[in-house]
């Protein structure tokens, strides 16, 4: 492939994804309208956040891609071979700590990113409001006003019929004290990381025509009432104990329920799989540092 | 074969975009821009990264030669049309730029200012905001103080305002809208 293919998107749409990053990092958590040009893959596979890794990279960069916390499921597999293909030169890994950009469906990694990461996130419905209102003309709108008073209105009746706030996730947020975004389909977990974060967070829409950023180390609130605070989700068990990975033993990271096939019984484990298997190696680093010592 | 100038291939214009969205991410650092040699300044090195003929431009102070406004494509206009102003920091901007509106802010205009170095200078600025961990200070030589007097004046509507990128013979800083300047 030569120069030129260089990305996929020819160099004007890149530069249309660029002009647009930095307007919405100049304007904290405002979604920047952009063209989103056709990929060769449906709208609502992530081509959003694929536009923005595309007019990002560059030769020698090293490139993950997580979907759900995984490397390996379907739709990180996926865009992560059809990077590589087009972009020759870059490199991936799985592992955070060694990647340059982090294009992500659905979580942010469990070890802290630093300064000189990037992390994409992918965005299937990017606007906060559209659950209160329906016209985007309108919604523009208040956002600019940054009236969401509605929106706490939808909180409040939740906690009137619930006792709590039962948003799972796209929790939403409020960037620099002004524009409340979706903060895409993250766990609340996942949330209190976008407040001053080391590492520039963009967010891109493909179907939705929006891209939109958390700039590094600014403010980012979960929407709360004084009573009732924000809170991520609780992984203790009935006994009140938090649970931990069945894998790697981890007691301090997201974890996903599965039902185990054989017995029935609910199991545990982390969402992040680098986290887990970088977990494990460390137990077995020391296990083995053990036995060395035990001859 | 002809040769083209390293900022008018993509994977320079992709370092040096990196090098801008480093600079509006951190406002206040400063970064050495790529590809600059005899034939090409830190200005047009800049430009190239971002213009094509989707945008309109204007070079307010008549910073650089006809035949290389021509090379960036752009749609030329006046400044309070322009999406991306060349100016000099020398003197004080006699113009309105655009700055968005509460619905689309933006639509608002990119300044590029060029000033004598980034590196030290006799205006010293104490930079807040969203980007920055506490405070950063940075020293500007070649930047009249009435700029920041004008920029605050289109930057207090926010979301509307202005976004500059500070250029010199080498590098580049950006002062997006959002962050607080006071001069020492």
């Amino acid at each position: 492939m030569n120069e030129e293919h260089f990305g996929f998107l020819d160099e004007y749409a890149k530069k249309e994804v660029r002009r647009a990053t930095l307007k919405a990092v100049a304007i904290p958590g405002y979604q920047v309208p952009y063209s989103s040009r056709e990929m060769p893959m449906g709208r609502g596979f992530g081509t959003g956040g694929l536009q923005l890794t595309l007019a990002l990279i560059g030769r020698g960069e090293t490139l993950k891609v997580i979907d759900q916390g995984s490397d390996d499921s379907v739709n990180a597999v996926n865009l992560r071979s059809f990077i590589e293909m087009t972009c020759p030169g870059i490199h991936t890994t799985i592992r955070t700590e060694q990647a340059d950009l982090i294009q992500s469906r659905h979580r942010i990694p469990e070890k802290p990113l630093r300064e000189d990461q990037l992390l994409v996130l992918q965005v299937p419905y990017p606007d906060a409001l559209v659950v209160v209102e329906a016209s985007e003309d309108r919604r523009k709108l208040l956002h600019g006003e940054a009236d969401y008073s509605r929106l706490l209105v939808k909180l409040y009746e939740d906690i009137v019929k619930f006792s709590e706030i039962t948003i799972s996730h796209r929790y939403p947020t409020r960037i620099n004290g002004h524009y409340v975004i979706d903060p895409s389909p993250i766990p609340r977990w996942d949330v209190p990381k976008l407040h001053h974060s080391p590492a520039l967070i963009l967010l891109g829409a493909g179907r939705e025509k929006k891209i939109y950023a958390v700039p590094p180390y600014t403010q980012a609130e979960p929407l709360a009432f004084e009573d009732v605070p924000f809170r991520v989700e609780d992984f203790s068990d009935e006994q009140g104990q938090r649970r931990s990975c069945v894998r790697c033993g981890c007691n301090s990271s997201f974890l996903d329920e599965y039902v185990d096939s054989a017995t029935g019984e609910q199991v545990y484990r982390c969402s992040d799989s680098d986290w887990c298997n970088q977990q494990l190696e460390q137990q077995q680093g020391v296990d083995q540092a053990v036995e060395v010592a035990n001859g | 074969m002809l040769e083209v100038a390293p900022i008018w291939q993509p994977h320079i214009q992709q370092q040096n975009y990196r090098l801008l969205l480093e600079a509006m991410s951190r406002p206040g650092s400063v970064h050495s821009i790529k590809g600059l040699n005899t034939i090409s300044n830190s200005l047009l090195a800049v430009l190239a990264a971002l213009l094509d003929s989707s945008v309109r431009f204007c070079d307010t102070s008549d910073l650089l030669e006809t035949t290389d406004i021509a090379l960036l494509q752009a749609i030329q206009t006046l400044p309070e049309e322009a999406d991306y102003l060349l100016c000099s920091g020398i003197g004080v901007p006699d113009f309105q730029p655009r700055l968005g509106t509460l619905a689309s802010p933006e639509q608002s205009a990119t300044l590029l200012v060029h000033v004598e170095t980034l590196q030290a200078g006799d205006l010293q600025l104490d930079l807040t905001g969203p980007g920055i961990k506490q405070n950063r200070n940075c020293n500007i030589q070649g930047l009249d103080p009435d700029w920041l007097v004008k920029r605050e004046s289109w930057v207090c509507g926010f979301p509307m305002g202005v976004d500059l990128i500070l250029l010199d013979q080498q590098q580049l800083m950006a002062l997006p809208r959002t962050t607080r300047v006071e001069v020492h």
